[in-house]
C-alpha cells in the first residue's frame, strides 16, 4: 500500500481525487486529507506519507511552499492537480513531476499514480524535486534543468544552457551538450520537441532542435549554422530567414 | 461824387466871381513897335478872354462878343481846372513903327490851339491849329505852340486865339508875346529844361528795355508764368513812360501820329501796370495759390476789379471825360494805400518760411514809398487837388522807385529760377534716389518672392509630410484601438479558467457521487455563466440587470464549491433602472472572483462574507461596491511567497482593464481599493470602490 496525503482547499476536489483513487487505486491508502497549506504540511510531518497529492494554489500558500517546508525532513512523491495552469507547467515537466488536470479522468490519474508509485518501489532519488524547486527559484530560463532519462532509466539532470542541440536519431532525442558529451534519452524526439517549445530553441530542419544561444554565425554560402564549439550543423533553406530574425532578436 | 460836385460847385462860383469882377475892364490894344533887341511881353493886361461855357461859339460869332480881362485865368504852374476849359483869346496889336513886325505869342501846351488873324474891317482867318491832342508831327511840331503875330508897317491886327483844355489838368496858361530873338532864347531854356526831365526817363526807358529783353529770355527758357506777368508789367511801364515823354514838350516818341494814345495809356496804364499786372505777377510769383491761398483769392478779386476799372476809363476817356479817370485813381491810390500795408505785413509775416516774399516785398515797398513820396513833393506846389492831377506824372522819386522795384523782383525772379534749378536738381536726385530704391526694392521684392516660393514649397512639403504623418498617426491609433479591443476581449476570455474546470470538477463529483440532480443543477447554472460569459465578451457594454444576474449565478456556483462556507448578497438601490444602465462589460467579475478567493481566507472567520452593493450617488455616476471579510489585501500580500516574477495580480489585470476601457471611451472609470483593516483594528477586509461615470 502506498501511503497517500490529499491537500486541496476545495472539498469537492478532495472528494473527487479520494474517491477516484478508491475506486481506481485501491493499492493508495488516503491516510489524511487537508484544506490548506499550513494543514498539509502538519499532516505531511504527522503521517509521513509516500505520495502526496498537492494543490498548486491555495489561499495560505502554494504546492510548492509545502514541498520548501518538507522536503528535507519527508521523502515524497508529489502530484500536483490543478484546474488550469500555465505558469508552472514548464518548469513542472522540466523536472518530470506528475500533473493531472481537474476534471481528473481516470487515464491521467492511474498514469500519474502509476509513474509516482514505480518510482516508489524502486525507491528513485527525489532529485527531481529539488531541480523542481531551483527551476521555480531560478530568474532566467537558460539556468533551468532538465532531467533527462536515458535508455538505461538512468536521470541526467541537465542545465538547458549546457545543450547545444538535439537531434532525432531512431525517434528518439539525442542530446549533444556544451561539455562535447552526448546524451541518449530515453524520450521521444517529438516529446522533448514539445517539451522545449516556448523555450530559446530553434529547429533548423526535420531532425535538429539548436539552442538559439549556442549559434556563433551561419555560414558564408548559408546552409550551415556554425556553432560556437565549432560544430555545424545543416539548415533547410525555408527556415533560413526565420532562424536570422530569432537571432537578432536573441542578440 | 461829391466831391466832384464840391468842386464843380467851387468853379461856377469862382467863374461867376470872375465874370462879375472882370465884366467892365476892357482889353487894350497893345502898341509896340518892332525891335531887334529880344522882347518878350507879358500879354496878360492887354488880352481879352471869352469863356464859351457851351462850347458852341465859332469864329464867325465870336468878334461881335465882348471880351473881358480876366488874370484868373492864368497861371504860372500846371493846375486842376475841375473842369474843361473852352476859351477864347483876343488881342489887338498896333504897329507904329516902318517896319513889318512879326511877333510870336506863347501861352502854353494846350490841347486844341486854334489861332486866328482879323485885319481891320475884315473876318478872322484862320492862321494856325495844334495841341496836345490834335498835332501828329514830329518833334517840329512843338514849334507850333509859337503863334505867329505878323502885323505890317503903321496897322492894327486882331488875333483870336481858341483854347481848349479838355482834360481839367492844365498845363501853365500865361499869354506872352516875343520876338524872333527872345523865342529862340525863351524856345532854348524850355528844351533844355524839358530835355533834362526826359533824359531820366529815356535812361528808365532803356533799362525798362533790358528788363524786358531779359524777362522774355526767360520765359522763352523757362516758361514760367511769373516772368510772363513780369514782361507785360514791364512792357505797359515801357509805353507808359514813352508816351509820358510825348506829353511833354519837345519831346519825341514813336506814338506821335496817335496824340490821343497818352490819354488812353495813363490812367488806365498805372492801373494796369501797378494794380492789375502786379497782382497777377504777385499770384504767380510767389506761387500763393498754393502758398497762401487766402492772399491769393484777395490778389485774384483786386485784379478783377481792376481790370474791369480799366475798362471803364478807357471807355470815360474815349467819352472825352478825362477827369473822371483821375478821380477813380486817386480813390483806387488812397483807398489802397493801407490795405497794401497790411498785405505787405501780412506778407511779412510768411516771409521766413517763403524766401520769394522778401525780394516782393523789398520791390513792392520801394514802389510803394516811391509814389507816396512823389505824390507828397506834388503836394506842396500844386495843392492836394493839384497834386491828385499829377499822381500819375512820372517824378525822379517815382522812377527811382519803379527802378528799384523791377531790380528786386528781377533779382527775386533769379532766386526763383535758382529755386526752380535747386528744386529741379533736388528732384532729380530724389527721382535716382528712388529709381535706384526701386531697383533696390524690385531687388529684394524678387528675393523675397523667391524665398516665398521657396518657403511655401517646403511648407507644402511640410504640410504634405504633416498629413501622411497625422494619416499615419491616425492609423496608428485606429490600429491600437482595435488592438486595445482585441486585447481586452482576449483578457476576457481568459478570465476564470480556474473557475471552469473547478466546476467542471466539482459536476464531476456529483456524478460520481451520484446527485444527479445537484449535478444538473450546477451544470445548468455553469451552462448560463459560459453562455453569457462568451456573449458578454462579443459586447463592450452590458445592462446593469444582466451583470447582477451574472454574478448572483457566479456566486451561487462558487457558493456550491465553497460548501456554503460563504455567504453573499447583491444589493441594488432601488432608484436604479438597472435594465436600461449600462456598465462595462465583465469589469467587476475579476473584483468578485478575487473577493470569493481572498473572503475564504480568513481563519478568524469561519463564514465568508461577500457583499456587492450598487448605488448611484450623483446623477451620472454610479458606485459599485465590492466588500468582503477575507484577510485583507496588505495581508492577503505578504503571505504570498511565490517569488517575485511569478508573481501577477489580478487586480493589477483589473486595472489595466480599467485604463484601456478609458481609453477606448475616453471616460473615467475609478477603481478604489481600501484595506479595511488598515481603517479599523476590528475589522479585516478589502473592500473595492469602483465608480462608473455614465455615458
Amino acid at each position: 500500500m502506498v501511503k497517500a496525503v490529499i491537500i486541496d482547499d476545495e472539498r469537492n476536489s478532495r472528494d473527487i481525487i479520494a474517491l477516484m483513487l478508491e475506486k481506481y487505486c485501491p493499492f493508495v491508502e488516503i491516510a489524511a486529507m487537508a484544506t490548506d497549506s499550513t494543514d498539509g504540511i502538519a499532516k505531511i510531518r504527522e503521517h509521513q506519507p509516500q505520495l502526496v497529492f498537492l494543490d498548486l494554489e491555495m489561499p495560505d500558500g502554494t504546492g510548492f511552499d509545502i514541498l520548501t517546508a518538507t522536503q528535507g525532513e519527508v521523502s515524497f512523491e508529489a502530484i500536483f492537480v490543478t484546474a488550469f495552469e500555465k505558469k508552472f507547467l514548464q518548469i513542472i515537466r522540466l523536472s518530470e513531476v506528475e500533473l493531472i488536470l481537474k476534471p481528473v479522468d481516470k487515464e491521467s490519474l492511474l498514469h500519474a499514480v502509476n509513474t509516482v508509485v514505480r518510482r516508489v518501489e524502486d525507491k528513485q532519488a527525489t532529485q527531481r524535486y529539488q531541480v523542481l524547486m531551483e527551476n521555480f527559484n531560478s530568474q532566467q530560463n537558460h539556468q533551468w534543468q532538465v532531467i533527462i532519462a536515458d535508455n538505461n532509466s538512468r536521470e541526467w539532470v541537465v542545465l538547458l544552457g549546457d545543450i547545444e542541440y538535439f537531434e532525432l536519431a531512431d525517434d528518439k532525442a539525442v542530446f549533444y551538450l556544451r561539455t562535447g558529451d552526448t546524451l541518449s534519452a530515453a524520450g521521444t524526439f517529438r516529446y522533448y520537441l514539445e517539451l522545449f517549445s516556448g523555450l530559446k530553441f530553434y529547429q533548423l530542419n526535420n531532425s535538429q532542435i539548436v539552442r538559439l544561444s549556442a549559434v556563433a554565425r551561419l555560414s558564408g554560402d548559408g546552409t550551415r549554422v556554425i556553432l560556437q564549439s565549432g560544430r555545424t550543423l545543416e539548415i533547410s533553406e525555408r527556415r533560413k530567414k526565420d532562424l536570422l530574425t530569432r537571432l537578432q532578436g536573441e542578440h | 461824387m461829391k466831391r466832384i460836385l464840391l468842386l464843380m460847385f467851387l468853379c461856377c462860383c469862382t467863374a461867376a466871381i470872375t465874370f462879375a469882377t472882370n465884366r467892365s475892364a476892357l482889353p487894350d490894344t497893345l502898341t509896340i513897335e518892332p525891335s531887334a533887341a529880344p522882347v518878350a511881353i507879358d500879354l496878360r493886361p492887354y488880352i481879352g478872354s471869352l469863356e464859351d461855357a457851351t462850347g458852341n461859339l465859332s469864329i464867325d460869332a465870336v468878334p461881335q462878343l465882348p471880351f473881358y480881362t480876366n488874370n484868373q485865368l492864368f497861371h504860372a504852374a500846371p493846375r486842376n481846372n475841375s473842369k474843361p476849359n473852352n476859351c477864347w483869346l483876343k488881342i489887338n496889336i498896333k504897329n507904329p513903327g516902318n517896319t513889318n513886325a512879326s511877333w510870336l505869342l506863347f501861352t502854353g501846351w494846350h490841347d486844341f490851339m486854334y489861332w486866328y488873324q482879323q485885319a481891320p474891317g475884315k473876318m478872322p482867318g484862320l492862321l494856325m491849329q495844334t495841341g496836345l491832342m490834335l498835332d501828329r508831327g514830329g518833334v517840329e511840331r512843338w514849334n507850333n505852340y509859337g503863334f505867329v503875330a505878323d502885323i505890317p508897317p503903321h496897322d492894327t491886327r486882331t488875333f483870336y486865339l481858341h483854347i481848349i483844355n479838355k482834360s481839367f489838368n492844365e498845363n501853365p496858361f500865361v499869354p506872352t508875346l516875343y520876338n524872333s530873338a527872345a523865342f529862340v532864347t525863351f524856345q532854348s531854356t524850355q528844351v533844355e529844361g524839358y530835355r533834362r526831365e526826359s533824359v531820366v526817363i529815356l535812361v528808365l526807358l532803356g533799362m525798362l528795355l533790358v528788363i524786358l529783353g531779359i524777362s522774355l529770355i526767360n520765359y522763352i527758357q523757362l516758361p514760367d508764368r511769373s516772368y510772363l506777368y513780369f514782361a507785360i508789367y514791364v512792357l505797359g511801364l515801357i509805353l507808359f513812360f514813352a508816351l509820358r515823354l510825348e506829353s511833354k514838350p519837345y519831346q519825341l516818341s514813336f506814338f506821335h501820329r496817335w496824340p490821343m494814345l497818352k490819354y488812353y495809356w495813363d490812367i488806365p496804364g498805372l492801373l494796369f501796370c501797378f494794380y492789375l499786372m502786379y497782382l497777377l505777377f504777385g499770384n504767380a510769383f510767389l506761387n500763393l495759390k498754393e502758398r497762401y491761398p487766402f492772399m491769393e483769392r484777395i490778389f485774384t478779386w483786386v485784379a478783377a476789379v481792376v481790370g474791369g476799372l480799366i475798362i471803364i476809363c478807357i471807355y470815360l476817356i474815349a467819352m472825352e471825360q478825362y477827369h473822371l479817370p483821375t478821380i477813380i485813381y486817386g480813390y483806387v491810390y488812397f483807398g489802397t494805400l493801407v490795405p497794401l500795408l497790411a498785405i505787405f505785413i501780412a506778407l511779412a509775416r510768411r516771409s521766413q518760411h517763403h524766401p520769394l516774399v522778401k525780394f516782393f516785398l523789398f520791390g513792392s515797398v520801394c514802389l510803394y514809398l516811391a509814389c507816396l513820396g512823389s505824390f507828397l513833393i506834388h503836394v506842396r506846389p500844386l495843392g492836394l487837388v493839384g497834386a491828385l492831377g499829377e499822381l500819375s506824372a512820372p517824378t525822379v522819386l517815382l522812377i527811382g522807385g519803379i527802378l528799384l522795384q523791377a531790380f528786386f523782383v528781377l533779382a527775386g525772379l533769379s532766386y526763383r529760377n535758382k529755386l526752380v534749378h535747386m528744386e529741379r536738381t533736388r528732384t532729380q536726385e530724389m527721382l535716382i534716389k528712388q529709381l535706384n530704391k526701386n531697383k533696390e526694392l524690385q531687388r529684394k521684392l524678387n528675393e523675397q518672392l523667391e524665398e516665398l516660393v521657396k518657403e511655401q514649397t517646403t511648407e507644402i512639403l511640410r504640410k504634405k509630410q504633416e498629413l501622411e504623418e497625422q494619416r499615419k498617426i491616425q492609423l496608428e491609433t485606429e490600429y491600437v484601438k482595435k488592438l486595445t479591443e482585441i486585447e481586452l476581449k482576449a483578457i476576457r476570455a481568459q478570465i476564470n479558467p480556474h473557475f471552469i474546470f473547478n466546476c467542471l470538477n466539482s459536476i464531476q463529483l456529483f456524478v460520481m457521487q451520484r446527485d444527479f440532480e445537484f449535478a444538473q443543477k450546477y451544470l445548468s447554472d455553469f451552462s448560463y455563466l459560459i453562455r453569457k460569459t462568451l456573449d458578454f465578451s462579443r459586447r463592450n457594454f452590458i445592462s446593469l440587470a444582466d451583470e447582477i444576474t451574472y454574478l448572483n449565478t457566479y456566486l451561487g456556483l462558487e457558493r456550491m464549491r465553497f460548501e456554503n462556507r460563504m455567504e453573499y448578497e447583491v444589493v441594488v438601490d432601488p432608484e436604479i433602472a438597472t435594465a436600461e444602465l449600462e456598465i462595462p462589460a465583465m469589469l467587476l467579475q475579476p473584483y468578485v472572483e478575487n473577493a470569493v478567493k481572498h473572503g475564504m481566507t480568513n481563519p478568524k472567520q469561519v463564514l465568508g462574507k461577500l457583499s456587492i452593493r450598487f448605488t448611484q450617488i450623483e446623477s451620472d455616476m454610479l458606485e459599485c461596491i465590492v466588500e468582503d471579510n477575507g484577510i485583507g489585501i496588505t495581508r492577503a500580500r505578504e503571505l504570498r511567497s511565490l517569488p517575485k516574477h511569478h508573481q501577477s495580480s489580478g487586480m493589477e489585470i483589473s486595472q489595466n482593464r480599467a485604463d484601456l476601457l478609458n481609453k477606448m471611451y475616453n471616460t473615467e472609470i475609478q477603481i478604489e481599493i481600501i484595506d479595511k483593516a488598515l481603517e479599523q483594528e476590528c475589522n479585516s477586509g478589502t473592500m473595492i470602490r469602483i465608480l462608473i461615470p455614465q455615458l
